[in-house]
């Protein structure tokens, strides 16, 4: 018992003095093969940290936690983190591939000319439904009218989740209404509270984590969820044979694409190696390896040959060019928005 | 005389070692950081969460203190009506606690020995499994495709009734929070029947008292000491809850937990979770309070 413990304690020892790389990352969010390549390629290793929502990664960024090389956030935690000047600015010198990446995902608003951020893969927020119960119940898919209207909803009673998440669900009820998912307006709000006080009597819950196994299970047949919790409730439930898909679906009217990157923190002792791994995650194949195990969307332009046909051929996973315009990146809102949209989703819990 | 002054001076050293840990302890994580919460509810909220600085060099940024969140909070019901649904929801959870408590306590206290020691440890025996695996056993057994849903499902069909759902539904809240706190009352109640003196009963019976008066007029009120400590164990962790709800809860069922979690993650409004923290605080004080009074006005018995 003591000898592997030793044995251990040496290795951990001997690594250390080694070249570490540092990366504060979303759960299941790299495949091991990738980070094993990296490290053979490097002569490092990868030292993994976890987070599994932008808020939680912010806070313990904010409560002093250092010696994160890398950082993977969504979109709007990117533009909190430059303005909070937490972010180190990329040396492309040392980023040949970059032009890897399809320039619909490069210069976005939430960091112009890419100064600070490199995009890694991103996920869209849907519908999934199960294949068979909603053919059988002939409900249109290509809109959000399905998790929204009460004509619809009367055969799906206690069939429907949506997230539990402000943001999300206010910007699908305003891409519904019309709106952009950004749209600040109180009055376009209480119009999207109103609609979804209107359908909440018939949704079972609002869930962001149970929702992929009660997909699974069948109990569920209609989620507005994440593209990659759809594409894992559909691979589960091929591989427990239950007769049925878990497909996705973007609506017409348009959804949130969260598009996470790689962005290099201050307190990181290591950017030279932040780099070698940015531009390793530029390559194609390792991009690729992160898409066929979880089903995210991939931003690499290079990467597409290396995609498992099925992946690569869903429009929920790459959509369109008229699909793409429709997508939107949600900004972060200022504290008295934040306050007022607190305050509507309470209401939304309590009518 | 020397020897007066010694020995109160050597039972004051005593008396302070012997509280000094948990003075220390209610110091440091009770009073100091209800100290700060109440501090940071007149505070303006950090871009970033956090707070936003008392003082800035910039006067354009937010700076100093404000009673905005009070304000906020009260410039609408729909607060105070999420408070007022958790302290039902604690109520509910705890009365059935009670109400299943009481008769297995009892049966536990009286109960030869030997297997007394047994009862109470499967009474703790859910503690040795994690919290939230209890609770995701309660998501499948409520599940629509348990046997449960699925026999109830089936004679409410013979009655002609639609079926219901039980999962995600204030009934599996419920359900769970008491599964969950059910000990809490349990042990408490326990401890307390154990001591009471048999020779009571007699005398009672002796007296002509039926089964039923010597229930209600000597172990009951006898018992009361335990059932408010029972109650408060249950009553005030159910009042903080957020994840049961959260997890088993349909749409309608947020807690004054959720909502307060939901500002310090969601909304990163620090300065007014931490009202929110300190208005249900004083609520449950309250509350205590007017069961104290109340309890010393009937509780003239034995």
């Amino acid at each position: 018992m003591i000898r592997p413990i030793l044995f251990l304690l040496l290795f951990i020892g001997h690594a250390q003095a080694a070249d570490v790389l540092h990366l504060y990352n979303w759960n299941n969010y790299i495949s091991d093969v990738t980070i094993a390549r990296f490290e053979t390629q490097c002569a490092c290793r990868v030292v993994q940290d976890y987070y599994s929502d932008n808020e939680e990664m912010l806070a313990k960024l904010a409560a002093g936690a250092t010696g994160y090389d890398l950082i993977v956030p969504t979109g709007n935690a990117v533009e909190s983190l430059v303005r909070q000047r937490a972010l180190r600015p990329l040396d492309k010198s040392q980023l040949p591939k970059l032009n890897n990446i399809d320039p619909a995902y490069l210069n976005t608003a939430f960091d112009p000319g890419n100064k600070y951020s490199v995009p890694y893969a991103y996920t869209l927020t849907l519908i999934g439904y199960n294949s068979a119960r909603l053919r059988e119940l002939n409900i249109p898919v290509d809109s959000w009218a399905a998790i929204f209207e009460p004509r619809h909803l009367e055969k799906l009673k206690g069939r429907v989740t949506v997230l539990d998440s402000q943001r999300e669900l206010l910007a699908a009820a305003l891409k519904y209404l019309g709106y952009s998912a950004n749209d600040t307006i109180e009055a376009h709000w209480k119009q999207a509270r109103d609609l979804i006080v209107r359908a909440k009597p018939y949704w079972a819950a609002f869930n962001a984590s149970s929702y992929i196994k009660e997909l699974t299970v069948g109990n569920i047949w209609l989620v507005h969820g994440y593209s990659s919790d759809i594409f894992q409730a559909d691979i589960d439930a091929q591989n427990a044979q239950r007769g049925f898909r878990i497909v996705a679906a973007i609506p017409k009217e348009g959804a949130v694409l969260a598009l996470d990157s790689m962005v290099l923190h201050k307190s990181g002792p290591r950017p030279d190696l932040a780099h070698r791994f940015i531009d390793f995650m530029l390559e194609g194949r390792n991009a690729a390896e992160l898409t066929n195990l979880i089903g995210s969307g991939n931003p690499n332009l290079d990467a597409r040959q290396y995609i498992q046909p099925e992946i690569a051929q869903n429009p929920a996973v790459f959509p369109d060019k008229t699909q793409q315009v429709k997508l939107e990146m949600l900004r972060d809102l200022d504290r008295h928005q934040r306050r007022v949209l607190s305050r509507i989703w309470t209401e939304i819990k309590l009518r | 005389m020397g020897n007066k002054t010694t020995i109160p001076s050597a039972t004051r050293l005593t008396k302070w070692l012997v509280s000094g840990p948990p003075l220390l302890f209610l110091l440091l994580l009770v009073a100091a950081p209800g100290m700060i919460t109440v501090l940071a509810s007149f505070r303006y909220p950090g871009e970033f969460g956090g707070l936003a600085p008392l003082v800035a060099a910039d006067p354009q940024t937010l700076q100093g203190v404000t009673l905005e969140t009070y304000r906020f909070f009260f410039s609408d019901f729909i607060y105070a009506e999420v408070f007022v649904k958790s302290l039902f929801m604690a109520l509910a959870t705890t009365l059935i606690c009670l109400l299943m408590a009481y008769p297995l306590a009892l049966l536990i206290a009286h109960s030869p020995k030997k297997s007394r020691n047994l009862m109470v440890l499967l009474v703790v025996l859910p503690f040795t499994s994690n919290f939230l695996i209890g609770i995701y056993a309660w998501m499948i057994i409520l599940g629509p495709q348990s046997a449960l849903s699925q026999m109830l499902n089936g004679m409410l069909h013979l009655f002609g009734i639609a079926p219901v759902h039980l999962l995600f539904s204030p009934f599996a809240v419920l359900v769970a929070l008491v599964y969950a706190h059910l000990p809490f009352m349990v042990l408490p109640l326990y401890t307390n029947l154990e001591k009471h003196d048999p020779a009571l009963l007699d005398a009672a019976q002796d007296l002509g008292a039926n089964a039923w008066q010597r229930f209600w007029r000597v172990t009951f009120p006898l018992s009361q000491p335990g059932i408010f400590a029972g109650s408060a164990l249950v009553f005030i962790p159910v009042l903080g809850m957020f994840a049961i709800p959260e997890l088993l809860g349909g749409t309608g069922d947020m807690l004054v937990g959720n909502l307060i979690k939901e500002q310090f993650l969601g909304t990163r409004d620090w300065p007014f979770g931490s009202t929110l923290s300190i208005l249900l605080t004083v609520a449950v004080l309250l509350i205590v309070w007017l069961a104290v009074r109340l309890g010393g006005r009937g509780g003239r018995y034995a």
